[in-house]
């Protein structure tokens, strides 16, 4: 990541893209270079907690724990970390998706996956 | 499966909700209408089941993931469109515990 920062700003670019409404072509490519930056993976990831049916959206942080904080269970935490696989086009394996309990984690688990787009 | 909020799970609680997140994988890949009928029939089986089956009643829970996980085979098969068939024996549960189908 730090290494692909360096490479893009030797090329004058910068790697916080503007803001997600700026980008019109973002649903359309998976391009390398179209990488995500940690404010849109926040973004993305609160929007869609905040969108799951049974959320308090006005309790929603970034910091926020799914079962303790927002009174879900663990088959809504299922269905969460499902919902974001479909955001992000990504497939989490059990073992990773057990432990995703709150928006840092999926935050987190995001943002350092190659393939999150 | 509330009282598991911020613990580690168990073993047998994992083998569930795997099997959920199963499910709707599964429903991922059928039409829209099936996957919406198929999210809310599985949905409303998987928290019934939590709350009417006691969480100590290993037998029962593991004859439900067998029983579960076979389903799911089937769902999984592109020819099935959806639960329609798999319908019935969900709301033939028994849930008082372990039955003669054991």
């Amino acid at each position: 990541m730090a290494l692909r920062a360096t490479v893009l700003r030797h090329f004058g670019m910068t790697v916080r893209g503007p803001p997600l409404a700026l980008q019109p072509w973002r649903s359309m490519s998976s391009h390398a270079e179209d990488h995500l930056s940690k404010e849109e993976v926040i973004e993305r990831v609160l929007a869609v907690v905040k969108d799951f049916p049974k959320v308090d959206p006005s309790r929603v942080t970034p910091d926020v724990h799914f079962q303790k904080d927002l009174g879900l269970d663990s088959l809504d935490n299922v269905e969460i970390v499902m919902a974001l696989e479909e955001e992000f086009k990504l497939e989490i394996p059990d073992k990773e998706a057990d432990k995703i309990d709150s928006c840092q984690l999926a935050i987190e688990y995001i943002s350092n996956h190659p393939m999150a787009g | 499966m509330g009282s598991s909020r911020g613990q580690k799970l168990s073993g047998i609680q994992k083998q569930v909700l795997s099997l959920y997140r199963g499910f709707l994988r599964a429903a991922r890949s059928k039409s829209h209408d099936e996957r919406r009928n198929i999210e809310s029939v599985v949905s409303q089986e998987f928290r019934r089941n939590a709350k009417d089956v006691d969480r100590k009643n290993f037998l029962y829970i593991e004859y439900l993931l067998r029983r579960g996980n076979k389903q799911l085979d089937q769902l999984r098969n592109p020819g099935t469109t959806g639960l329609s068939s798999l319908q019935l024996r969900f709301s033939k549960t028994n849930h008082a515990g372990p039955s003669s189908n054991l």
